[in-house]
């Protein structure tokens, strides 16, 4: 008999519910099932939190019907993904996806971990991959102001990528959530130096660099920098309006 | 013939709220600056910046606020700014940053970019004005900026 996967069961705050959820897919006969959190990138601010912990919701998962195992629990994220998104950052947490977003994924940042001793190496060769795509990497230093020990972690990180990446591709930014979490420019060029950033680099970590982010995240709006389209300017007075032909006429593309 | 060099950092105190600023003094920013570079460097950061260590100059009004400290470690005092939160006096705490805008090797060369910055703060506050008064006020106090005052008020400033 084949094995049944329900691969998505939606998030609820409401462990009662979904713990009934799980027992129901238990015994329905479902070996695997993964609860899923949808990311919602509409909505503001919105976080991707760390998962429940599935140890959490079960001291002994239920039994499958028909099988003698009890059910496998797994965790699923959903990020709603759509256009009008000017930047794509990604944070990964292991060495694989680690490797896997320098070389393929279609990020314009990566990640550096800042609030936790990372938990694995830089290798030089998807970090020279991720250089040659031009995907570029970020450290935040909010943690960094909020924290003692965060700040021990930020900077060991910090130097850890920077012994690989040479200071190449990377960008200082922060994570600030109230207006006292910023610090000016030449500040944050100087905080660069305890990263181990050379002066011009850690000018560049926070001007240049984030230019080219940008521009890197444009070419992804362009199919790859060739085509650009143009909004025309929308507010046209009444008469213009008039003049003007029909509305198909309205988006102008203009190839570069 | 050996000369001791320094460097003033001329900073910008930012406070969430305005009225919070009259309550700085500079013992409290002496205070809070050796203890974030302490924090941030440890014992050989606090001995080096007891050295030569000094808050010139403070302007309750505006936030500005000159540091002077030896030339040879002057970025060691810079890097551990961006880790001060908060200022305390008397017992109060105040939540704020410190914005560092230039650095000099004198005084009078910082005055005369704390001219200059005064002035575009000035311009940039022009639009915002409501009445007509305010603006001439304003443009009055850009055209009599200048550097030939005392030391202790070098330009005019209307809030």
């Amino acid at each position: 008999m084949a094995v049944f996967m329900d691969l998505n069961i939606t998030y609820t705050t409401d462990k009662k519910r979904l713990r009934s959820v799980i027992e129901t897919a238990a015994h329905l006969g479902y070996s695997t099932v993964a609860i899923n959190y949808v990311v919602d990138l509409q909505q503001k601010k919105q976080e991707i939190g760390k998962p429940k912990c599935v140890l959490e919701l079960f001291d002994t998962f239920p039994i499958v019907q028909g099988k003698s195992r009890p059910i496998k629990v797994l965790n699923r994220l959903t990020v709603v993904y759509s256009y009008s998104y000017d930047l794509v950052a990604v944070y990964p947490t292991t060495e694989k996806l680690f490797h896997a977003a320098c070389m393929t994924f279609d990020v314009d940042i990566i990640c550096v971990a800042v609030i936790e001793k990372q938990p694995f190496f830089f290798k030089r060769s998807p970090i020279n991959g991720a250089i040659e795509r031009g995907v570029f990497f970020e450290i935040s230093y909010t943690p960094a102001i909020r924290d003692s020990t965060m700040r021990r972690y930020t900077i060991a990180n910090a130097i850890s990528l920077m012994e690989t990446c040479k200071g190449k591709n990377v960008i200082v930014t922060s994570g600030a959530e109230k207006p006292l979490e910023l610090r000016g420019p030449y500040d944050i060029a100087n905080l660069g130096l305890l990263f181990g950033l050379s002066e011009g680099d850690g000018k560049a970590a926070i001007s240049t660099n984030c230019r080219a982010v940008h521009l890197h995240g444009e070419t992804r709006k362009t199919a790859l920098g060739i085509v650009h389209t143009m909004k025309k300017d929308q507010p046209l007075t009444e008469r213009q309006e008039e003049e003007h032909a029909p509305a198909s006429k309205r988006a102008k593309i203009e190839t570069v | 013939m050996v000369r001791l060099k320094s460097r003033y950092l001329l900073c910008e105190v930012c406070v969430s709220d305005r009225r919070n600023l009259s309550l700085l003094d500079d013992r409290a920013i002496y205070t809070a600056t050796k203890a974030a570079v302490a924090r941030a460097h440890g014992d050989y950061g606090a001995a080096l910046s007891s050295l030569g260590f000094s808050v010139k100059y403070l302007n309750a009004h505006t936030g500005i606020v000159f540091l002077r400290c030896r030339k040879s470690h002057y970025r060691l005092l810079w890097s551990a700014l961006p880790f001060i939160t908060s200022l305390e006096n008397r017992g109060q705490r105040v939540p704020c940053f410190l914005n560092c805008l230039h650095v000099g090797g004198t005084i009078r060369t910082c005055q005369k970019f704390l001219v200059r910055y005064n002035t575009q703060q000035l311009h940039r506050m022009l639009p915002l004005c409501q009445s007509e008064a305010e603006r001439s006020e304003i443009r009055k106090s850009v055209l009599s900026c200048t550097l030939k005052k005392e030391a202790d008020d070098e330009e005019e400033e209307d809030e």
